[in-house]
């Protein structure tokens, strides 16, 4: 079970914790100094504000970080929780003095704040959850305008409550307050949740639905190509990070001892994603760090914005330098922040750098024997894979007619045609990124026509892409790994190949620990393929394998393919305009030209066909 | 039926100006893929221009041209300070670029001026003057906003169907690349595109100005939200259908105000980002869809 | 006239164009053939400037256009009409050709669109409609008035007669005679190989990168491994 979600958990629960604890140490340690070399109270209390900040910002990166969707909704979810968490918490004779007309009897309400804690999560949980079918209808992927301007729009509608409701949040000048006394002075709640957050956002990362999320992050076509589904990692990811939100902000409420409609809105939102941004999104290192240098820079510029301030003995009070130096410095600093780092350096400080990732590389012990060769399989059940009649339309514009394929596994077809000739749109029938508007194509009688992508993936169809596609800032292994990952649960009536021995297999053992986008293009290509084979595939459609290689890299490729298929008992469908290639590998051809089948053989019948050498050198074909 | 006519016109008075800040987002978003999340602050700094022009005794018949002028200078200093130097960066950094800016903008006027909200005198007519067609009651402020909008749109119909310009614009807009393969200038078409955008935002923002006779630090977020949301339902990408986007929140703000019970008549603005939620869920692509093929 | 001189471009790390020359001498017509995928377009996008080269030169007439920006070119002298046309499908065809003359001074656009309505009179009968409705055959045509449109010295051509009938195929290539006798310097890069040779005065193979063959029309066409050449080995 473990193994299922952790595929090493050396590498995925171990590492993870000696980082997350060194963060928390970080964090509270550096606090904690601080605030002793200053004294007094504003410093305990800025440090309790950060770590307090950190918790919100780790909640916020656990999505943005894992799916790339840029969310402002957090804080309208942290807004709910607060509310929750204020309405339940406060005693009933405050609540009575401030919102006498509370709705579902909250009046009378009496519980601690846990229990009350508790009650925020599981209504902002409730929340996320029909968000998060809301994004998955629009589509929801890195980069998505819709997700975004629909978690902008939460965050309002949440405002825009609060303000107007004064029954239940107090409203907008009066706010909801606790009694004196009944404030949070205690750090070690706080400190409890924030290495729980810490562990949740990092286990969370290594984790498998982390892992497909990520992949689906990096690139969503081949995810979806290699079986996984994002829009189910996404609800996963949001309903967690949603949960340490409103534990955040359960926190925040009860550490300010109030909470008004301004606190969890536009300022906030942007404040904890500038955070995020600055030190890095796709790492939980990075929110860290963005924390902490956003506070110590928004304090600093605070201080110097003050009268009396001094800086290396240079007043900065006088003209011109009180010119930058005023109140509500550290609001420009903010902006100026997020305006620099996108500008100049986008992906933040840290990028997607890991903690426990580097220490890892570090003191693992390294030597990791290379795996023995695969052997080629003999013994496995064969199947068919059956196209006829495939009509594709693009509005005026017909790509395909009468398209049609048969092909075996252990079986090598080739499919060549012209440009134009509608190669690629017949792979992308197959593979289920689009539909056909006539025909059908089945494996083993089983009608696979229409069906998602991840679907197909699942039963078997598993392809590479024209336009490279890997997951770039994952590794050679965590490529691999995802499809590992998804073989292991839907391909399990198959062989299904070690990860590592598929990497070695393709020839890229040494690189085993190299981010995919570091390699170069005919590694590139090799990873592809290896990543295809672990998804244990029935077929292995091959889009365009040696576009853009050289001879020489062309002919090892034929030998990589059918080795590689032959260790799966995968049938292999190739296209590629490398007759050189196409010939040497195909056990058959099938010819494309504008849409149709016009030669099917072996590559000597197809390559002498008249027809074919018509269609690719043009001009008349004899009478 | 009075009422709703009634409605109407007080929806087409809100929408010209909607319809004005979004056309500024669409043009923007059509030659650079930006979404404008910045395009408020044009009226932010317009605000604090009139306050300041107002208290040193201009008439406001000399502080709507200031304003257009402030505008336009507004737009291309973002444009050159910012958004040039990230051209061609994915959606998520254009994105927070444009709230980046925007932030930095608010923060700047948070720290030379003030938070506090500053008043400035409107002109008169705003409030009193009205007309009317049988029990139609219409504002004449209200009139001149829909009547100036109808002539800053066909003005700018013209320049786009019938200047060398809007030729360049709409060519850049539908494809960049193959525009500058035909000597399209990328660096004017751009500035061209924040000077046009700006100018439109000034004319809305002269009345934006007049009737709310007041600015913040973060006067500029409820106009930039207007003319995103605008454009969106419209469709990013059209500029048909970012007016056509504007008229239509201004009339359902405005239906939605009066159908609601009183009680929660407050909620008129968080059950319009609500309903624009729902409209985003199942159209993502917004009323008019423009369609974009993805490569494989 | 054009001189392309060690061109190599990458994308990532994939070597799209290896060490690439060729030249085109004022007034000749050449031919670029080869499989696809074998680095043609991005060969002429890179001379047209919408491509970095990561090494080599380009040269046109004398001055060093290497890297220059595509309206840059286009100001020189150099025109491409680009791969799927790309006309731009709201606008008309007259706005079509209209913003093909940006560079040429107003005076003289009339002039022009005139000549444009003689020399391709299925496109006088959609003047006025946008360049959606056009189909292939009269898109293509837009697509060559357009580039024409700049008065280019060179103009380059990528794929001309991609994705049309034998008929219409006809017509591009006797649209290509007409502009090689009226003296015009052509560019071109087209998978339909035997009329291509048979209409260049010079051509050159391209396989995986790299120039693997170069000669007159006559001489390529009468080679009878072509085919061979095209698959290697």
């Amino acid at each position: 079970m473990l193994t299922k979600l952790f595929p090493r958990p050396g590498r995925d629960i171990g590492f993870p914790l000696v980082g997350v604890a060194m963060l928390l140490a970080l964090l509270v340690g550096g606090g904690t100094l601080y605030q002793t070399i200053l004294g007094g109270g504003a410093p305990e209390r800025l440090v309790t504000v950060m770590l307090i900040d950190a918790i919100i910002v780790i909640g916020i990166q656990i999505y943005i970080g894992n799916t790339g969707v840029l969310s402002f909704g957090h804080i309208g979810f942290g807004a709910v929780a607060g509310y929750v968490f204020a309405t339940i918490a406060i005693t009933p004779a405050e609540k009575l003095k401030r919102i006498p007309d509370a709705p579902f009897g909250l009046v009378d309400v009496d519980a601690s704040p846990y229990v009350a804690i508790a009650a925020a999560v599981v209504v902002a949980l409730i929340g996320a959850f029909i968000l998060g079918i809301g994004l998955a209808r629009s589509g929801a992927e890195s980069g998505a305008v819709a997700a975004t301007v629909i978690t902008l729009a939460l965050l309002f509608v949440t405002h825009e409550v609060a303000r107007n409701w004064p029954d239940l949040t107090g409203g907008d000048r009066a706010g909801l307050a606790f009694e004196i006394g009944g404030k949070l002075d205690d750090r070690l709640p706080i400190i409890v949740t924030l290495a729980i957050a810490l562990i949740l956002a990092r286990l969370y990362a290594t984790s498998r639905s982390g892992r497909l999320a990520i992949a689906a992050r990096e690139d969503n076509l081949a995810a979806r190509a290699m079986g996984v589904n994002p829009l189910v990692q996404q609800m996963v990811a949001l309903l967690l990070s949603v949960g340490v939100v409103a534990v955040g902000s359960s926190l925040r409420v009860w550490h300010a001892g109030s909470i008004l409609p301004n606190q969890f809105f536009f300022d906030y939102a942007l404040l904890t994603l500038v955070m995020l941004i600055v030190g890095g999104r796709n790492s939980v290192t990075g929110a860290v760090v963005g924390v902490i240098v956003m506070t110590a820079g928004r304090e600093f510029a605070r201080r110097m914005g003050q009268d009396g301030f001094e800086f290396f003995g240079i007043g900065l009070d006088e003209a011109p330098l009180d010119w930058v130096f005023r109140e509500n410095l550290q609001t420009v600093f903010l902006g100026v922040s997020m305006l620099a780092f996108m500008i100049w350096r986008p992906v933040g400080i840290l990028d997607d750098w890991e903690l426990d990732s580097w220490l890892r590389r570090r003191f693992s012990s390294g030597d990791e024997p290379k795996p023995e060769p695969l052997p080629e399989l003999d013994d496995y059940a064969h199947q068919t894979l059956e196209a006829r009649d495939i009509h594709m339309q693009f509005g005026g514009f017909t790509a395909l007619t009468d398209a049609r394929i048969d092909a075996t596994t252990g079986q090598i077809v080739g499919i060549i045609g012209p440009n134009g000739a509608g190669k690629t749109t017949f792979v992308n029938v197959l593979t289920g990124v689009i539909t056909p508007t006539g025909g059908s194509f089945s494996i083993d009688g089983k009608d696979l026509t229409g069906i998602a992508s991840y679907r197909l993936a699942r039963h078997g169809l598993v392809r590479t892409f024209q336009n490279l596609r890997l997951f770039g800032s994952l590794t050679v292994r965590e490529n691999v790994e995802v499809a590992a990952l998804v073989a292991n649960d839907h391909r399990t009536e198959r062989t299904r190949r070690d990860t590592d021995s598929l990497i070695a297999e393709a020839g890229l053992w040494e690189h085993r620990d190299r981010r995919a986008r570091e390699l170069d293009y005919g590694n590139s290509r090799r990873l592809e393929l290896a990543r295809a084979a672990a998804m244990a595939p029935s077929f292995l459609l091959l889009d365009e394998p040696t576009s853009g290689m050289s001879d020489s890299e062309s002919l090892e490729m034929v030998e990589q393919v059918r080795h590689m298929a032959a260790t799966i008992g995968a049938g292999v469908i190739v296209i590629d305009h490398d007759l050189g290639f196409i010939t040497g590998i195909s056990d058959v051809i099938f010819a494309f030209d504008t849409g149709r089948v016009i030669a099917t053989g072996t590559p000597e019948q197809v390559q002498a066909d008249p027809l074919v050498r018509a269609a690719y050198l043009g001009g008349s074909a004899p009478a | 039926m009075t009422e709703l006519a009634q409605n109407l016109i007080d929806g087409l008075g809100r929408g010209s100006i909607y319809a004005l800040l979004a056309l500024g987002v669409a043009v923007i978003f059509g030659v650079m893929h930006l979404l404008n999340f910045a395009h408020g602050e044009m009226i932010t700094v317009s605000g604090y221009a009139s306050l300041w022009a107002l208290n040193a005794g201009w008439s406001w018949w000399l502080v709507a041209p200031l304003i257009l002028v402030v505008s336009v200078v507004t737009s291309l200093v973002i444009e050159r300070v910012a958004f040039s130097r990230v051209r061609g960066a994915s959606d998520f950094t254009l994105l927070l670029t444009s709230f980046g800016v925007h932030f930095v903008v608010s923060a700047v006027f948070l720290l030379y001026v003030s938070a506090s909200v500053k008043n400035f005198s409107r002109p008169s007519w705003i409030s009193s003057s009205t007309w009317a067609i049988g029990s139609l009651r219409i504002e004449t402020f209200d009139t001149v906003v829909i009547l100036v909008t109808i002539v800053t749109l066909v003005a700018t119909t013209l320049l786009l169907q019938r200047t060398m310009f809007g030729l360049a614009l709409r060519a850049a807009a539908a494809d960049f690349d193959t525009a500058r393969l035909m000597g399209v200038k990328s660096d004017s078409v751009i500035r061209g595109a924040f000077a046009l955008s700006g100018l439109l935002a000034g004319i809305a923002g002269v009345f934006w100005l007049m009737r709310a006779g007041s600015t913040t630090p973060s006067a500029g977020i409820d106009p930039m939200l207007k003319a995103v949301l605008a454009a969106l339902i419209g469709g990013l990408g059209s500029l048909r259908g970012a007016v056509i986007g504007g008229f239509v929140l201004g009339i359902a703000e405005v239906l939605l105000r009066s159908w609601l019970p009183d009680s929660i008549a407050g909620l008129t603005e968080g059950v319009v980002f609500a309903l624009i939620a729902v409209l985003f869920i199942f159209r993502p692509g917004g009323i008019i869809t423009v369609a974009t093929a993805e490569r494989v | 006239m054009l001189e392309v001189s060690g061109l190599t471009t990458r994308y990532g790390s994939i070597s799209a164009l290896r060490e690439a020359n060729l030249s085109v001498g004022a007034g000749e017509v050449v031919g670029l053939i080869g499989p696809n995928g074998a680095g043609k377009t991005t060969l002429l996008g890179t001379i047209a400037g919408l491509l970095s080269p990561d090494e080599g030169t380009v040269t046109f007439e004398g001055d060093d256009v290497t890297r220059s920006a595509p309206e840059k070119l286009l100001r020189a002298g150099i025109a491409l009409v680009p791969e799927h046309r790309r006309i731009f499908v709201d606008l008309t065809c007259e706005e079509n050709l209209r913003i093909g003359a940006i560079t040429v001074p107003k005076s003289d656009r009339p002039a022009l669109l005139e000549e444009m309505a003689e020399t391709f009179p299925v496109l006088r009968d959609k003047w006025t409609t946008p360049a959606g409705y056009l189909s292939g055959g009269e898109a293509q045509q837009l697509a060559i008035a357009r580039a024409l449109m700049s008065k280019p010295k060179l103009l380059m051509m990528d794929e001309p007669s991609l994705g049309l009938a034998p008929v219409l195929v006809d017509v591009v290539f006797e649209l290509i005679e007409n502009l090689r006798s009226q003296g015009r310097t052509l560019l071109i890069v087209e998978q339909n190989a035997a009329r291509m040779l048979a209409v260049a005065d010079r051509a050159y193979v391209l396989r995986s990168g790299e120039v693997v063959a170069e000669g007159s029309g006559k001489e390529l066409s009468a080679r009878s491994d072509l085919f061979d050449t095209f698959v290697g080995g």
